[in-house]
């Protein structure tokens, strides 16, 4: 989404950091005056495990955090609903710090403003899958009948219908997190987490978990925050995309950005495997109109991705697009620029 | 002249050592004359340096210090103890009567049909039956009973005890530390030592006084799978339900416990067990049951007597092993899932 900057502010991380030890607060000064990861290991027995992160979530869009394991996604994610409790720095939910609540209402918080998806499902094993769903629900203490009603909308429009009475264990892996999705959306929350929620699932049910995520969040305009590891389900995803590494921000911004601007090796060497023609978008390779469109444009919209451009023309290289967003030209394309988009900087230079 | 004594007086202690010494009578050594001899060279244990030096205690006046230290307690633990314990006597007494005055007509049917509901097999309700009908045809019947009567009671007790103190060990590792070496001890002491202390503190006529070693005895095994149980539970799920908001709780009676049902009912299987083990000896303070005639079979050379009643005790072994092991089975099949 282009328009970014004028979505209001909906979960900020502000200067977080965690440093697991047996005395990491005076470890926080240490880091702030440059020490590395490795040293702070080596000199104080002290594990960095978040450095310095600042990064806005915007309401109803998808935030992904991106890294390899021992990035520290998980951790971040986790200090979001408090999970883990960082060394210093703010979280601040639409405005209030979440690191300040009390205990009744952190639980609170817990249970009506924000719910999470895990990698390994966690669904109660003792109950049933409309239970499971219930779960924040019957947490807040809403009656029965509610419980039921909700659970069982939800569990429908996830394809489950008629496994409310059975138990998570006799349902397959993928059935299993969209039980976990649907006690996510049972609790009505504004912002949703999900941890790693489709990595433990084989590569065509994730694909259609993807689909079905995206579905649903053109419905009901969540704050998702997405963890994963997988750069192609980064890319199909964010509507804005965090990289970490060793526990720092290495890069953050919308992905189409960070594919043809990559800030640092690490990333290039992340971008470099990725089919850039399925990822890429027109907007984001475009020319600003200037003038007249040319005449005999085949006109695409800025929002198509290349490799639809290019099926389009059945790969003629002579031929010019004009990019409408709303029917309105706002910029130009040939097969030139689509051709040098398709080329990673780094091969490029070289 | 003892071997030590030239040490105190190297030491400048022979003063103090014969302070207030009483005469003493010659040892043959001492009338002989003999000098030390390096190969006979004995240990400085308590009861050698006494010899030698008068004010050293000597190892038995050791153990009568324990002695007396402990009746010099024993006042204000009775105090404490004994009105702490009473109900625990008047459960056993209680069930003693009730399994022992119920008409065997209606009490034998209602033990089958309890294990069937328990069990769900007509295999085992069988089993009960041609045990109690054994116990009845070869009139061990009122015997087995009160064993019966004291396991059901100290069982009871020791699930209303240990569950709490396992979960308890589950959230502090503090109180596990601390807990788990006197359930160490509890296991290892040999089981006539516990009887020793409750002699003194209880009359030997009070059913408290065996009800309390056979609980002491068996309440380990539940406590500590009741821990272990809650620490196995898987701790993806745990996070899952902080992560929705619940309260502790709300976390144990709804995630918790269901999920450590299938090890603490393993714990309780293994509690009864421990707790028959225990009735038989405790039959040497008093415990009626099948342990009194075993008992018997030892005291007077009844080889016979002791000999069916020893075997009683196994069929009643197998009865009630069968029975909580079937209860755990359906627990476990009714979870078979997470894994």
């Amino acid at each position: 989404m282009n328009a970014a900057g004028e979505k209001r502010v909906k979960v900020a991380v502000k200067g977080l950091y965690k440093i697991f030890g047996d005395n990491p607060e005076p470890m926080v000064d240490k880091v702030k005056a440059g020490m590395s990861k490795t040293d702070l290991l080596a000199q104080h027995g002290h594990v960095l495990g978040l450095n310095d992160i600042n990064v806005d979530m915007h309401d109803g869009e998808i935030t992904v955090i991106m890294g390899l394991s021992g990035s520290g996604k998980s951790t971040l994610i986790r200090h979001l609903n408090r999970l883990i409790e960082p060394t210093a720095g703010e979280v601040i939910l639409d405005g209030q710090d979440v690191l300040k609540l009390g205990e009744q209402d952190l639980l609170e918080m817990r249970r009506k403003r924000m719910s999470m998806v895990f990698q390994k499902f966690a669904l109660f094993p003792h109950r049933t899958v409309a239970e499971n769903a219930a779960l924040a629900l019957e947490v807040s203490g809403r009656p029965m009948q509610d419980q039921k009603a909700e659970a069982n909308k939800w569990l429908s429009r996830l394809g489950l219908e008629g496994f409310e009475d059975s138990y998570p264990h006799q349902l397959s892996g993928g059935m299993q997190q969209r039980v976990g999705i649907a006690r996510a959306l049972c609790a009505e929350s504004e912002v949703m987490l999900l941890d790693e929620a489709f990595s433990a699932l084989d590569p065509i049910i994730r694909s259609q978990m993807q689909d079905l995520l995206l579905e649903l969040q053109r419905e009901i305009h969540k704050t998702v925050v997405f963890i994963t590891h997988d750069l192609d389900e980064a890319l199909k995803l964010a509507d804005h995309l965090v990289v970490l590494k060793d526990g720092y921000v290495v890069q953050q911004g919308e992905p189409q950005d960070i594919l043809l601007n990559p800030a640092d090796p690490y990333i290039e060497d992340f971008v470099a495997d990725i089919n850039r023609a399925r990822v890429l978008r027109t907007r984001s390779v475009m020319k600003p109109l200037d003038g007249e469109v040319p005449a005999g444009a085949i006109a695409v919209n800025y929002d198509q991705n290349l490799e639809d451009t290019i099926a389009m023309v059945d790969g003629d290289t002579s031929k010019h697009f004009v990019v409408t967003q709303d029917d309105q030209p706002v910029g130009v394309l040939d097969m030139h620029d689509i051709m040098i988009a398709m080329v990673p900087r780094k091969a490029a230079a070289s | 002249m003892s071997t030590y004594s030239g040490i105190f007086n190297a030491i400048g202690l022979r003063d103090w050592c014969d302070e207030d010494k009483k005469p003493s009578l010659m040892s043959l050594a001492n009338l002989r004359g003999d000098e030390p001899n390096w190969y006979d060279v004995k240990f400085p244990s308590l009861d050698n340096l006494h010899e030698a030096c008068s004010k050293i205690p000597q190892t038995r006046d050791m153990t009568a210090g324990l002695e007396d230290g402990f009746l010099a307690i024993r006042p204000a633990l009775r105090f404490v103890l004994d009105p702490l314990t009473q109900p625990l006597s008047w459960a056993l007494d209680g069930a003693l009567t009730a399994f022992t005055e119920t008409p065997w007509w209606f009490l034998v049917p209602l033990l089958v049909l309890g294990c069937f509901f328990i069990s769900k097999s007509i295999r085992i309700a069988g089993l009960v039956a041609a045990f109690l009908a054994f116990f009845l045809f070869t009139d061990h019947y009122t015997y087995a009973m009160e064993t019966l009567a004291i396991i059901f009671v100290c069982t009871f007790i020791c699930v209303l005890l240990g569950v709490p103190i396992g979960i308890y060990m589950s959230k502090s590792d503090r109180a596990q530390r601390a807990i788990t070496p006197v359930l160490d001890m509890l296991q290892t002491l040999p089981t006539f030592v516990y009887l020793i202390p409750l002699i003194f503190l209880f009359k030997i006529t009070e059913p408290k006084l065996y009800g309390m070693a056979i609980i002491l005895y068996a309440i380990v095994p539940v406590v500590r799978l009741t821990n272990l149980g809650i620490r196995l539970v898987d701790q993806s799920v745990i996070e899952a339900a902080n992560a929705y908001g619940l309260t502790s709780r709300q976390k144990l009676i709804g995630v918790e416990i269901p999920l450590a049902l299938p090890n603490i009912m393993a714990g309780v299987n293994q509690t009864i067990m421990m707790s028959l083990a225990m009735v038989v000896i405790a039959s040497l303070v008093s415990a009626p049951g099948l342990g009194t005639l075993v008992l018997d079979g030892i005291n007077n050379l009844r080889l016979g007597v002791g000999f069916v009643a020893g075997f009683a005790i196994v069929l009643l072994a197998i009865l009630l092993d069968r029975v909580s092991k079937a209860a755990l089975d359906r627990i476990n099949a009714a979870q078979a899932d997470n894994q």
